[in-house]
């Protein structure tokens, strides 16, 4: 029962989702969509390492800045096409997540932290250093778009972005969700919770983690091969502690181990955080609230604010219920 | 290569050495007590920097830099104690009260850093030196605040580290740092010493951006870099040793000016992140470290 009513709001939240452009003609509504359904992958796919794994990685933004440049280059530079140039920013941020993964599945606890730290500032120094190839800090412009059946997709008001970006994010989210129920999903998901009985019953730590991170890398760096492609220009900034510490409040409020949540987190806060760029003064002060608001979540809701769906639910059904014995 | 050009490497190799030294003992100290690791560490050098300026500066209150000096370290003791009580204190029960923490001293960071840009504006600041001038060492001339760097560094980590062997408060801390349920045993009082750590540390941080705070320009994210190199350096230090993060953050100084002059400002950061990873690789517990944790 459960189940199918679960299937059944699926549904109507894609049907709802298709529906938005028909709805709303505004074309800075359809651009935060867009860049909330970016958002919500990279946060989605954070969440299979961080969540899921329980690999504290802190490089998952690198893995989309490595998927906003190399596409950005294999586009402008080298000429692919650029559909092909985001599957192959997905693919390069899956080999950077290899090098990664050779030090972290030896290492423990603060270490995993360090070394990935260290890993996203090594890609933020190699982008800045190599100026003449990526623009350094000025950044990247003029990046080649997408064309479909000669659509022009700058002419549309951002009908056909929206769609190539809600098409994403529902992939995106199937794949993710099916990895994190597969079986390979319950043996990460033990190890995170016992590793030594993990490890007795057979499962590889290391190889476990290695998949972990490639995967959650690829959908990471397909997503930032999309941001490039939507909206071409590439800038450091995307290394930023600041959007750092704003997808990862995505996935901590939305809730940790879900997919789910952090997609709609990534939804509510992209919607929340430029609502708030507009109002004067608020500009730099909306990170101030996302940190206030991380924090709080920590404290008070440590599952995310998907810990309250539960309650609801059990409220609601006291209510039914004293409603039926009436 | 002449004895010049090794003097000038030699020189700003231990100028930054200092600096880490400084900024890397902090993060050391709080690692070693509190098994945390303060991410917005470089985000309080920052502030002090700030604080410092708007007392001592003409364009601020212009109370001279003696009362700015002061004022600065009044306020990150203030600032040290009010983030262990805010995001700290509240996961100590928590099971990975680690990453917890790393999540929440980033959100102190953004906090800062933003807050920080709000307060001051983006506009370049830059502190008065201390030393004004020029000095020579060893046929390299580098400016006196720099050689005040090169002299203060080691005096207060030495202050420090007789602090800590000697002193009741010290040899509690360092108690509470091996074993915290056996210092609570014997008495200590842990949950104080959590508080007079954190407000040490962040002193040590103030300082660092004081001291570098006219050798540099200060922007909101002066402190990132710094607190970038302090992680490695904490790093490859092995955690959990104060002598040997200090050690490694003069190692590390030398090594940077080395590869800076070597083979160019742009390449030497990327070079010292990728011998970070293929020293880990070969020895997770850091260069000088032992098996902690």
């Amino acid at each position: 029962m459960a189940g199918n009513a679960r299937t059944f709001m699926l549904g109507a939240l894609i049907v709802a989702g298709l529906l938005v452009p028909f709805f709303v003609e505004d074309t800075y509504i359809r651009h935060l969509f867009i860049v909330a359904f970016i958002y919500g992958i990279v946060a989605a796919s954070w969440d299979l390492s961080l969540g899921y794994a329980g690999i504290f990685n802190f490089g998952h933004i690198a893995f989309f800045g490595i998927g906003v440049y190399v596409t950005g280059l294999a586009a402008k530079l080298i000429g692919i096409d650029p559909w092909l140039a985001m599957l192959i920013g997905g693919f390069a941020a899956s080999a950077a997540a290899v090098l990664v993964a050779l030090p972290v599945v030896r290492l423990q606890g603060v270490y995993v932290v360090l070394v990935t730290f260290a890993f996203s500032q090594l890609v933020l120094q190699l982008v800045i250093s190599q100026s003449a190839v990526t623009g350094g800090t000025q950044g990247m412009v003029r990046v080649p778009t997408i064309e479909l059946f000669g659509h022009n997709f700058l002419r549309d008001y951002k009908f056909g972005y929206y769609y190539v970006a809600f098409a994403l994010l529902i992939v995106s989210a199937a794949c993710l969700r099916r990895l994190a129920h597969s079986d390979f999903g319950l043996s990460i998901q033990a190890l995170r919770d016992n590793e030594d009985y993990g490890v007795s019953r057979g499962i590889s730590v290391g190889l476990q983690r290695l998949k972990v991170l490639v995967a959650s890398a690829f959908f990471a760096g397909l997503a930032g091969g999309f941001y490039v492609i939507y909206l071409r220009v590439a800038s450091p900034e995307v290394f930023d502690f600041s959007v750092v510490s704003l997808v990862l409040s995505m996935v901590l409020i939305g809730g940790t181990a879900s997919i789910y949540g952090p997609i709609f987190a990534a939804l509510g806060l992209t919607f929340v955080s430029e609502g708030l760029a507009n109002v004067e003064g608020l500009a730099e002060g909306r990170f101030i609230l996302v940190a206030v608001a991380m924090v709080a979540v920590l404290l008070f809701l440590p599952k995310g604010l998907a810990s309250l769906l539960p309650v609801l639910r059990r409220l609601y059904g006291r209510v039914a219920s004293a409603r039926r014995q009436r | 290569m002449t004895a010049d050009t090794i003097s000038a490497i030699l020189v700003s190799g231990i100028v930054l050495g200092s600096i880490y030294a400084l900024m890397a003992s902090g993060l050391s100290l709080v690692w070693t007590t509190l098994g945390i690791f303060n991410f917005a560490h470089g985000a309080l050098m920052t502030l002090a920097a700030y604080v410092a300026w708007t007392v001592s500066d003409g364009a601020g209150l212009g109370w001279g830099l003696s009362a700015g000096i002061a004022v600065s370290i009044a306020a990150l003791i203030g600032a040290g104690i009010l983030m262990e009580r805010l995001v700290v204190r509240p996961f100590y029960d928590h099971r990975d009260i680690l990453l917890i923490t790393v999540m929440t001293t980033l959100a102190a960071t953004i906090f800062l850093e933003k807050g920080i840009q709000l307060l001051w504006g983006a506009r370049l600041k830059q502190l008065a030196p201390i030393w004004p001038g020029k000095v020579e060492l060893f046929r390299t001339a580098i400016s006196g605040q720099e050689m005040l760097i090169i002299i203060v560094a080691p005096v207060l980590l030495g202050a420090l580290a007789f602090f800590l062997r000697t002193t009741r408060i010290g040899r509690g801390i360092r108690a509470v740092g091996q074993n915290p349920d056996a210092a609570r045993l014997i008495g200590i009082d842990v949950s104080r010493l959590f508080i007079i750590t954190f407000a040490m540390s962040a002193v040590l941080a103030g300082l660092t951006g004081i001291l570098l705070g006219s050798v540099r320009l200060v922007t909101p994210e002066f402190g990132a870099e710094p607190l970038v190199k302090a992680l490695i350096i904490v790093i490859f230090g092995g955690l959990g040793s104060l002598t040997g993060t200090i050690l490694a953050a003069y190692l590390m100084g030398l090594v940077e000016a080395a590869l800076t002059f070597f083979i160019g400002i742009y390449w030497a950061p990327s070079m010292i992140f990728l011998l970070l990873i293929i020293v880990l690789l070969l020895r997770p517990q850091g260069l000088l470290g032992k098996v902690v944790r």
